[in-house]
């Protein structure tokens, strides 16, 4: 299955201009514990999909709010020439696919 | 006496729980009217509202210039000051005209200045500045008193010089400041979007982790709800926790809604720094009310030993000219990634004869490769493109040479197994070439290291 088909919310924001985070959120607690428990979601996986070092990846299981919270760095500063996305709102697609 | 005044000594004397309105997260982008009246009709405390951020990126706090248009900016401030003197309570206005520096401030105080004269209306107006003094600032950086954020790199004398506006976030503590001068309306140049909401309930002695984080929350007016949305949310506050509600009855806040927010946009859903502590919502709580409503309760506030103002600032990079075109060739499109740069050193070899390269191109190729980090190989080509080239120059009029040469060389470039030799791009419209204006970047984005968290924001009252 993937990350999709499971997720209620997969999305992509700004923190600061310099970090970029990633909120998955369910629709059920055995949604999201199910999620949580894999090792789908790793910062290996994230790192990967990303092109950044796992090391550089922080990932908070978010319980009270079924919601996984992923954080990494951006590699163009916010609104800086050459940036492509000033509001870090579309870079979720990587997500999407992963497989549970 | 002025609402204040008035909200403080009721508050003083008969000690219950607050009503704080939150009319907007963005104002300047509408306040939805049935929602604002039924918020009124709850008979708040105070009504606040947040009117800026760094999301929106460097260019207009360099420029000086807001975000939002100033009819539909004017139409939100008629609204909310309208309201508020109607119930005679404090309005209060944050990060004004979109980045809170001096400029965007003077067109806020200019727009209700305007509205207080065509609608008859006479109020006292505390005005916070949030512009940073270049000299302090650079004895700081002498003194090691200034710290990156999130691996910025350290700053520089020459970064201070270069930005345009140089602009530090309020806390909470001139918002409390300004509430104790007996007055109907504060708006405040950039500033923590808590200060807003957590000053009238901290001044009243109510605890700081609650106000903070039910500050927080309704900030962003009804998004915590779901489904989130812009309507106005009434918070009632007591010493024990917050009950949130939207004053759109098709939004409801649920605990998972409402703890969900603490995600948003933030980096530690657990931490939020403010300038003079941290908020602690590892042992926070929420429970539903009913079907549309939730109580939060066990935020904790820590106080830090380190009082830190966050710093922001945008410097000039040049000007900027946009190319606009598509194509819907296979052959063209598949082989862009080596086309597009020859096509860069045609247009260098043309614009540079005379003159050094001073400028930067750059291509994007929509549908392809114009938004991702990361793409990943091997994926199968679009049937058409949209594609844009920017050009960063010294000059409007240099940027409009790079762009314009571009566009014929790009329309004309030969490449193997060419088929389509009439021209390589689709123009939506003629000119296709849109000078843009100054471009931007945010060169400041650092902790100042304070003793005093509230001396930089000196407040002075007007009376309208």
């Amino acid at each position: 299955m993937k990350l999709s088909e499971i997720a209620q919310v997969i999305r992509s924001k700004n923190a600061g201009p310099r970090r970029l985070t990633f909120d998955i959120m369910f629709g059920s607690d055995a949604d999201y514990q199910r999620v949580a428990q894999s090792p789908a979601i790793s910062a290996e996986v994230i790192g990967g999909l990303y092109d950044v070092p796992p090391a550089e990846v922080t990932i908070f299981p978010y319980p009270v709010g079924r919601a996984i919270k992923i954080v990494l760095a951006r590699k163009i500063m916010a609104g800086d020439p050459g940036d492509f996305d000033v509001y870090g709102a579309q870079q979720h697609a990587p997500l999407l696919g992963i497989e549970l | 006496m002025s609402a204040s005044g008035r909200v403080l000594a009721d508050l003083r004397a008969h000690r219950r729980p607050l009503r704080l309105l939150g009319a907007s997260g963005q104002l300047g982008y509408g306040v939805p009217t049935p929602a604002f009246n039924a918020g009124l009709a709850r008979k708040p405390d105070m009504i606040g509202c947040d009117m800026g951020s760094i999301d929106i990126g460097p260019t207009y706090l360099g420029k000086g210039e807001m975000a939002t248009s100033p009819e539909s900016t004017r139409r939100d401030l008629r609204k909310v000051l309208l309201g508020a003197r109607s119930l005679d309570v404090p309005l209060i206005i944050g990060s004004a005209g979109s980045a809170g520096a001096a400029a965007h401030l003077d067109a806020t105080l200019a727009l209700v200045r305007d509205i207080a004269r065509t609608d008859g209306l006479s109020f006292r107006m505390a005005v916070i500045r949030a512009d940073i003094d270049r000299p302090m600032l650079v004895q700081s950086i002498r003194a090691g008193r200034v710290t990156g954020l999130d691996d910025m790199p350290a700053l520089t004398e020459d970064d201070v010089v270069q930005a345009a506006n140089i602009v530090g976030q309020m806390g909470t503590g001139p918002f409390r400041a300004a509430l104790e001068m007996d007055v109907d309306v504060i708006i405040a140049g950039r500033a923590c979007d808590t200060g807003i909401f957590a000053a009238l309930p901290t001044v009243l002695g109510f605890p700081t982790g609650l106000s903070v984080h039910m500050a927080k929350i309704i900030e962003c007016a009804s998004l915590c709800c779901v489904p989130g949305g812009r309507d106005p949310i009434l918070a009632i506050l007591d010493d024990e926790g917050f009950i949130l509600e939207s004053m759109n009855p098709d939004r409801r806040a649920t605990p998972i809604s409402v703890a969900a927010h603490s995600l948003y946009e933030q980096s530690d859903p657990f931490t939020v720094h403010e300038p003079d502590g941290a908020l602690d919502l590892t042992n926070a709580q929420y429970v539903a009310v009913d079907d549309r409503r939730a109580r939060v309760s066990g935020a904790a506030w820590h106080d830090s030993t380190d009082p830190t103002i966050k710093l922001e600032g945008a410097c000039k990079v040049g000007e900027r000219a946009i190319l606009i075109a598509g194509s819907a060739d296979p052959r063209f499109i598949a082989q862009g990634k080596d086309l597009l740069p020859k096509v860069a050193i045609v247009v260098r070899d043309l614009v540079c004869e005379d003159t050094p390269e001073d400028y930067t191109l750059r291509f994007r190729v929509y549908g392809v490769d114009g938004v991702r980090m990361v793409v990943p190989a091997g994926e199968a080509m679009p049937g058409e493109v949209f594609l844009m080239a920017e050009c960063i120059a010294p000059t409007r009029e240099r940027a409009s040479e790079v762009v314009r040469t571009c566009k014929q060389f790009l329309l004309h470039y030969g490449y193997p197994g060419r088929l389509s030799t009439a021209g390589n791009i689709a123009f939506p419209f003629t000119p296709p070439e849109i000078s843009v204006g100054p471009a931007y970047r945010f060169n400041i984005y650092h902790l100042l290291h304070v003793d005093d968290v509230d001396a930089l924001f000196p407040v002075v009252v007007e009376q309208l």
